[in-house]
C-alpha cells in the first residue's frame, strides 16, 4: 500500500480534535502491512504535535490473527505519545471480540459503537469531561470520601474513600466481613455513614435517602436475592420503571389516555431488557417459583429497568455453577458495553473479578488495603497477605 | 382543685389493675416468643379457664359421684401406658386408629353418661368423650405425656367426694394443658411455615370455638368466684389501697419470676429460647417444635388459668373476660411482643395512664368511656418515637 | 376443551395488558354481569335482594377496600370498621343537612373523609410495621366509635345514638320536579328511606360496587398497585428502587379507607336504612379482614368471593340449624354451635388453603385448561 493511500485514509477534524483512521475494506495479513500504515499515521501525528481523540473505523477490516499482537501494539504506541482516547466502529464479531479481550488485559475500555453519530457523540462526552476537569486528568464520575460506618460502637467501615470513572467496571474485593456490602450500602443510601462524603457527577449525596439516589441513577442488586416473590417477572421488572413513570391515581383508576400509553411505552422498554437478558419464557412466571440463576437474572433485568448510570452489583454471581457465570460476566461486560453504564462489582470469584474489572479495590476489615488495575492488585503483597495468611 | 392524695390514689389503683393486664399480655408473650403466632385465643382462653375451674368448683360432689371408678380406670390405663412404654418395643403409633378412638371414646362416654350422670348432659358427654378422644390419639403417639394426664385425672379425681379450691385448680390446669395440646395437634401443626396473618387468623378463627365451648358446654351466666381474699380497701398515710389488687399484683409478680426462671435455668427453657430464635436451627439441632409449641400453649394455658381467676373473682366468671385480650394488647406494643418484663412495665404504663387520664381529663372534658381508646393512643404515639417498643433494641436492618 | 388458550397470540402490548386478556373469562363475566344486573332483580326475592345480595355487596365493597391495604400494599389493619364508620356518618350528615346533593355524591363525600381519616391513622406506617402496626389500627376503631359515640352532631342529636337514613334521590332535591334541575326527575329515583324499593336499593348498591371494583383492578394492574405490592413483598429492595414507602402507605391507607368509607354509606343507605355504631364495631373489622383472608389476599376477584363466603356461611348455618335443630336444642346452644362451626370451618378452611378462594379459582382454571388430561 503506498502512502498516498494510507494518507487518504487518515482525516483531522482540528475543531473536533478527532483523528479518524479508516481501516475499512482492508485486510492485513502480515506485519509489514500494519507498519506501513502505522508509520504514516505515526508521522502525521507527531507533525501535528498536539494530542487528539482517534476514531476508528474497522468496516470490513480483516485482520490475521496471527499478526493482531503487532497491530494492537501499534495502535497503542499511537495511542500514548498523541492519543486522548478512542473510539471503534465498524467492527465485526470476531474483531470485536478481540478488542474487548485484549481491553481487558491492558486495562482501557473499548468503546465500540455501531454508527459514526454514536461514536462523534460519546467523544464529544469524553471531550467535556477532559475540558471540565482540572489539571488531574478526568474527573471522577463518583467519589467516596473517607467514608466511616459503624453498628452500635462495631466498627464496620473505617475511613475508605475511592474513585470511579465513567464506564469504569469497578470491583471491591476482598474477605469476608471486609465491609464490601456494607459500603454498597452506604453507597445505595441504605446506611448513612457516621463520616464521609459521597459525590456523583459533582453532586453531594452523602444524605440522600435509598429512593432519592435511585432517582439519581444508581441501581442495585442484592447478595441475597430481594425480588418481589408475589410478582410475576414482568412485573418485577416493570417496578424498576416506577421511577421513570408519573403516577396519577385517577388516570390509572381509568386505565386512560396517559396512564395506559405510559403503561405501554414502558413495557415496551422492559420488553428490550427481557430480550437482553434472555427471559423471555419466564415472564409471566411468579418469580418465587422461579430457579436461582434466573431470579438473579430478573434482578439485574430490574436493576436495568431503571437505566441507571451506576449499576451496584452485590455478589451477582454467587451460587451459581460455571455456565450461569459466564452467561452473567457476559450480560455485565454487554451492559457495559452497550449502554456504557459505570459498574460496580463485589465478587468472590477471582477469575471474574480479574477478568471484568478495569480497576479493583482491595478491602479488609473494613479499611482499604490497595487499589489498582486488575494486574497491579494480583501482585499487591499485602493483598496476598490478606488473602493467604501471614507468612 | 387538684388533689394529691386522690391522685395518688389512682395512680396507684391503675398500676395495680395494669399488672393485672401484664398477665393477660404474658399469655401472648409466651406464644409470639415461641413461635410466633399472634394468639387472638388468648382472650378466649381466660375465659375458658375461669368458667371451667368456676364450673368444676359448682358441680362439686354430684358430677364426681362416679370419679372413683373413673379414677381407678384412668390410673390403671396410665400404668399400662407406661409400662407398655418403658418394657416393650411394641409401642407402635398405629396401636389404635383414630375411627376406633373415636368409636371407644364415644361409647365410653355414653356408658358414664346413661349410668352416672343420668344422661342429663349431652354436652358434658361430648366433652368427656373429647378428652378420652385426645387421650387416645394423642396419647398414643407421646405415651408418657398421655400417661401423665392420665395419672394427674386419677390422682384428682380419688377424691370423689367433692371438690374444692385445690382439686377443681388441679383439674383445670389439666384441662388447660389438653387443651393446648390439642390447638398444638389440630390447628398449629398444620399451619406450620405459613404467613403470619393467617395464623393470627387461625387463632381468631380458635376464638370462635372456644368461646362456643366455654359457653355450650358451661353456660352464659355471670359466676361468682371467690378465692379468699376480701376486696377491702385499707388506708396508708391516708391514700385507700384495695388488699385485693395488692394480692393480685403480688401473685403475678410471682408468676412471672416463676416464668422468668423456666425460660432462663431449665433445658426446656433454653430449647424454647432456641425455637424463639429460630425455628429452622431448632429443628436442626434436634428440637421438637411440636413439644415445645404444646408446651409454651400449656403455659399460656396456665397464665391464662392465673389472668382468669383473679379477674374472675374481681368482676365474675363472665363473657367480658374475653374483652380482657383488648387491654392486653397496647400492653404488648408498649413492651414488645417478645419481651417478659416489657409486658409488665407495659402493663403498669398502660393501667396508670388509662385511669389518670379517664379521671382527670375524660371524664371532665370528655364525656368518659376514653379508657376503651387511651391506651392504644398512648402505645402508638410511643412507637412513633421509639418503633423498637420499650425494651426492644435498635433495628438494624440487613441486606 | 372449552377454556383452552392454546392458538391465542396476543400481538400487542394493549392486548396482552388487558384485565381479562382470555375470551372465555370475558365471555364468564359478561354472563356473571347479565345474571346480577338482570335475572336477580327480576326474580329474586325481598329477602334474598336486601339481606342477602345487597348485604354481599356491601361487604365486598369494603373487603376490596381492606385487600388494596393488606392484600396488595402488605399493611394489615384491624380499623375497617372505623373508617367504615366515618364513610357512614360523614354521608349521613351531607345527606341530611345538604338535600339539594346528589346521593351519589354524598357517597363519595363520605369516602372522602374516611380517606382523610384513614391517611392520619395511617401515619405511624412509616414506623411501625406488621403486627405492631396491626395493634396500632386498633386506635383508629376504638377512637372513631367512642367519637360518633360521644358527639352527637354525628347522630343529629338522636337519643338513642341511631343515624337513620333520610328518603333520598339518586340526583339530589334540584332534579325532582320543581327543582332547578327539573328535566332529571324522571330519571331521579328514589335510593334511600321507607320509599326506596329493595330492587333500586340493590341496583345503586350493584352499579357502586361494579365501577368501584373496575377502578380498583385498574389500580392493582398499574403503577401504582405494583408500588404497593412492591412494599409489600420487600420494602427495603422497594425502596433501593425508588419507591417512597411513606407515600405508598399512605395512598394505600387512602383509596383502601376511601373503599371502606363508600361501602360504610352504603350500608347505612341501601342495606340497613340505619346505622349505630355497633354495626361497626370490632367484629365488623374481622369479618371483613376474615372476608379477604379467605378469598385470597392480593386478589380483586378473591374479595368478592370471600363476601361471599362469610355472608352465606351464617346464613346457611342458621337455615340448617333451623331445620334440624327445630324445638330439640335451645336457641342459645345453636348460637354457639354456629359460632364453634363458623370457627372451625375457618381454621378448616386455613389449613386447606391458606392462600383463599382466588388460588382455588386459578387452580380450577389450570386444570380446566389442561382437561381432560391431568398435566
Amino acid at each position: 500500500m503506498d502512502k498516498k493511500t494510507v494518507n487518504k485514509r487518515i482525516k483531522f477534524y482540528d475543531d473536533l480534535e478527532v483523528m479518524e483512521v479508516d481501516f475499512s475494506d482492508l485486510t492485513f495479513t502480515v506485519n509489514k502491512h500494519v507498519d506501513e500504515f502505522y508509520d504514516e499515521v505515526d508521522r502525521l501525528l507527531a507533525s501535528s504535535d498536539r494530542q487528539w481523540y482517534f476514531l476508528v473505523n474497522y468496516t470490513n477490516c480483516k485482520i490475521k490473527p496471527e499478526i493482531w499482537n503487532h497491530f494492537a501494539a501499534r495502535g497503542k504506541q499511537s495511542n500514548t505519545s498523541h492519543g486522548l482516547g478512542s473510539v471503534r466502529i465498524g467492527t465485526t464479531a470476531e474483531i470485536r471480540e478481540t478488542i474487548r479481550e485484549y481491553s481487558r488485559k491492558e486495562n482501557f475500555r473499548a468503546n465500540l459503537y455501531e454508527s459514526r453519530d454514536e461514536a462523534f457523540s460519546a467523544l464529544n462526552t469524553m471531550r467535556r469531561r477532559r475540558k471540565t476537569s482540572g489539571s488531574e486528568g478526568i474527573e471522577p464520575y463518583l467519589s467516596v470520601k473517607n467514608i466511616h460506618l459503624s453498628f452500635g460502637g462495631i466498627r464496620a467501615i473505617g475511613g475508605v474513600g475511592f474513585e470511579v470513572h465513567q464506564g469504569d467496571i469497578f470491583s471491591i474485593i476482598g474477605p469476608n466481613g471486609a465491609g464490601k456490602t456494607s459500603m454498597i450500602n452506604v453507597i445505595s443510601g441504605f446506611y448513612r455513614p457516621s463520616e464521609g462524603q459521597i459525590i456523583f457527577n459533582g453532586i453531594d449525596r452523602t444524605h440522600y435517602h435509598p429512593a432519592d439516589v435511585a432517582k439519581l441513577g444508581f441501581a442495585r442488586t442484592f447478595q441475597n436475592i430481594a425480588l418481589f416473590k408475589g410478582m410475576t417477572t414482568l412485573d418485577n421488572i416493570m417496578t424498576g420503571r416506577l421511577i421513570k413513570m408519573k403516577s396519577n391515581f385517577f388516570l390509572e383508576a381509568l386505565y386512560f389516555g396517559p396512564a395506559r400509553r405510559q403503561e405501554m411505552e414502558n413495557r415496551e422498554y422492559v420488553e428490550k431488557i427481557i430480550d437482553f437478558l434472555e427471559i423471555q419464557s419466564i415472564r409471566k412466571t411468579p418469580v418465587g417459583r422461579l430457579p436461582y440463576g434466573f431470579q438473579k437474572r430478573v434482578e439485574l433485568a430490574r436493576a436495568l429497568a431503571m437505566e441507571p448510570k451506576v449499576l451496584l452489583l452485590d455478589e451477582p454471581m454467587a451460587g451459581m455453577n460455571l455456565e450461569e457465570k459466564e452467561d452473567m460476566a457476559r450480560f455485565i461486560l454487554d451492559v457495559s458495553e452497550e449502554w456504557g453504564t459505570t459498574i460496580m462489582l463485589i465478587e468472590h470469584d477471582m477469575g471474574v473479578v480479574m477478568d471484568l474489572s478495569t480497576m479493583v479495590v482491595v478491602m479488609d476489615h473494613g479499611e482499604k488495603i490497595a487499589e489498582g488495575t486488575p494486574d497491579d492488585v494480583r501482585k499487591d503483597p499485602v493483598v496476598i497477605r490478606a488473602y493467604l495468611g501471614e507468612g | 382543685m387538684f388533689d394529691l392524695l386522690f391522685f395518688l390514689e389512682t395512680l396507684i389503683g391503675g398500676l395495680l389493675s395494669g399488672v393485672m393486664y401484664s398477665l393477660v399480655a404474658l399469655g401472648f408473650v409466651l406464644i409470639f416468643k415461641a413461635s410466633g403466632v399472634f394468639n387472638f385465643a388468648q382472650g378466649a382462653m381466660v375465659l375458658f379457664a375461669a368458667l371451667t375451674f368456676v364450673l368444676m368448683l359448682e358441680l362439686g360432689g354430684e358430677f364426681w359421684d362416679w370419679t372413683g371408678w373413673l379414677a381407678l380406670l384412668f390410673a390403671a390405663a396410665s400404668g399400662v401406658l407406661i409400662l407398655l412404654n418403658r418394657y416393650t418395643d411394641y409401642f407402635k403409633p398405629q396401636i389404635i386408629s383414630k375411627r376406633t378412638a373415636l368409636l371407644f371414646s364415644l361409647l365410653t362416654a355414653l356408658v358414664l353418661v346413661l349410668f352416672f350422670d343420668g344422661g342429663r348432659n349431652m354436652w358434658r358427654a361430648a366433652f368427656i368423650s373429647l378428652i378420652i378422644f385426645l387421650v387416645l390419639t394423642v396419647g398414643v403417639r407421646k405415651p408418657k405425656w398421655a400417661a401423665a394426664v392420665l395419672l394427674g385425672v386419677a390422682v384428682t379425681s380419688f377424691f370423689a367426694g367433692g371438690i374444692n379450691f385445690w382439686r377443681s385448680l388441679v383439674l383445670t390446669l389439666v384441662v388447660m394443658v389438653m387443651l393446648a395440646m390439642a390447638i398444638e395437634r389440630v390447628v398449629l401443626r398444620h399451619l406450620v411455615n405459613q404467613e403470619p396473618i393467617l395464623l393470627f387468623m387461625a387463632t381468631i378463627g380458635l376464638n370462635f370455638v372456644l368461646e362456643g365451648i366455654a359457653q355450650g358446654v358451661w353456660d352464659s351466666d355471670v359466676h361468682g368466684l371467690d378465692i379468699g381474699i376480701e376486696d377491702m380497701p385499707f388506708d396508708v398515710y391516708g391514700v385507700f389501697i384495695s388488699k385485693f389488687d395488692i394480692f393480685a399484683a403480688i401473685s403475678a409478680g410471682l408468676l412471672v419470676l416463676g416464668i422468668g426462671v423456666f425460660f432462663t435455668k431449665t433445658r426446656v427453657g433454653r430449647a424454647l429460647r432456641a425455637v424463639a430464635d429460630d425455628h429452622q436451627a431448632a429443628m436442626a439441632v434436634g428440637i421438637s417444635l411440636n413439644d415445645i409449641w404444646a408446651i409454651v400453649w400449656s403455659a399460656s394455658g396456665i397464665v391464662a388459668l392465673f389472668a382468669g381467676l383473679l379477674w374472675g373473682s374481681k368482676l365474675g366468671v363472665q363473657f367480658s373476660l374475653v374483652l380482657l385480650a383488648f387491654k392486653a394488647l397496647p400492653v404488648l406494643i408498649l413492651g414488645g411482643f417478645t419481651s417478659v418484663p416489657g409486658a409488665i412495665i407495659g402493663g403498669l404504663i398502660v393501667g396508670a395512664t388509662e385511669k389518670v387520664f379517664e379521671v382527670f381529663i375524660g371524664i371532665e372534658y370528655l364525656g368518659g368511656g376514653t379508657e376503651s381508646w387511651s391506651p392504644y393512643m398512648l402505645a402508638m404515639i410511643f412507637l412513633l418515637f421509639r418503633p423498637q417498643g420499650l425494651f426492644g433494641e435498635k433495628i438494624i436492618e440487613r441486606v | 376443551m372449552i377454556y383452552r388458550e392454546t392458538g391465542q397470540f396476543k400481538t400487542t402490548y394493549p392486548d396482552d395488558q388487558a384485565i381479562f386478556p382470555i375470551p372465555q373469562d370475558r365471555w364468564f363475566l359478561g354472563a356473571g354481569l347479565l345474571l346480577a344486573l338482570v335475572v336477580v332483580p327480576l326474580t329474586a326475592n325481598q329477602y334474598w335482594l336486601g339481606p342477602i345480595f345487597t348485604q354481599f355487596l356491601v361487604f365486598s365493597l369494603a373487603a376490596v377496600g381492606l385487600n388494596i391495604l393488606t392484600g396488595y400494599a402488605g399493611q394489615v389493619s384491624l380499623g375497617t370498621g372505623g373508617f367504615m364508620a366515618v364513610g357512614a356518618y360523614m354521608c349521613y350528615n351531607f345527606a341530611l343537612r345538604v338535600p339539594e346533593l346528589p346521593l351519589f355524591v354524598d357517597f363519595i363525600i363520605g369516602g372522602i373523609f374516611a380517606a382523610l381519616v384513614g391517611v392520619v391513622f395511617g401515619l405511624p406506617s412509616m414506623r411501625i410495621k406488621g403486627f405492631y402496626l396491626a395493634v396500632a389500627t386498633l386506635a383508629a376503631q376504638f377512637f372513631l366509635l367512642w367519637v360518633f359515640d360521644h358527639v352527637g352532631w354525628f347522630t343529629n342529636y338522636d337519643p338513642a345514638g341511631v343515624a337513620s337514613a333520610p328518603s333520598r334521590t339518586l340526583l339530589g332535591s334540584w332534579a325532582t320536579e320543581g327543582g332547578p334541575l327539573s328535566f332529571l326527575a324522571p330519571i331521579n329515583m328514589m335510593v334511600s328511606g321507607p320509599e326506596a324499593t329493595p330492587e333500586t336499593k340493590y341496583m345503586i348498591t350493584l352499579v357502586t360496587v361494579i365501577v368501584f371494583a373496575v377502578l380498583a383492578k385498574n389500580m392493582v394492574r398499574s403503577s401504582t398497585g405494583r408500588a404497593w405490592m412492591a412494599i409489600r413483598d420487600m420494602d427495603i429492595a422497594a425502596e433501593i428502587i425508588g419507591i417512597n414507602p411513606l407515600k405508598t402507605k399512605i395512598s394505600a391507607f387512602a383509596i383502601s379507607s376511601f373503599y371502606c368509607g363508600v361501602a360504610g354509606s352504603l350500608y347505612v343507605f341501601t342495606y340497613v336504612g340505619n346505622a349505630d355504631t355497633e354495626a361497626f364495631d370490632l367484629a365488623r373489622s374481622f369479618q371483613i379482614l376474615f372476608m379477604v383472608i379467605i378469598g385470597g389476599l392480593g386478589s380483586i376477584m378473591g374479595s368478592f368471593l370471600g363476601a361471599a363466603f362469610i355472608v352465606l356461611l351464617p346464613v346457611f348455618l342458621n337455615i340448617l340449624a333451623s331445620t334440624l335443630g327445630e324445638g330439640t336444642l335451645p336457641s342459645d346452644t345453636l348460637a354457639n354451635l354456629e359460632l364453634i362451626i363458623f370457627g372451625s370451618f375457618i381454621i378448616f378452611f386455613l389449613i386447606i388453603e391458606p392462600h383463599g378462594f382466588a388460588r382455588l379459582w386459578q387452580i380450577g382454571k389450570e386444570k380446566l385448561r389442561k382437561w381432560p388430561f391431568p398435566y
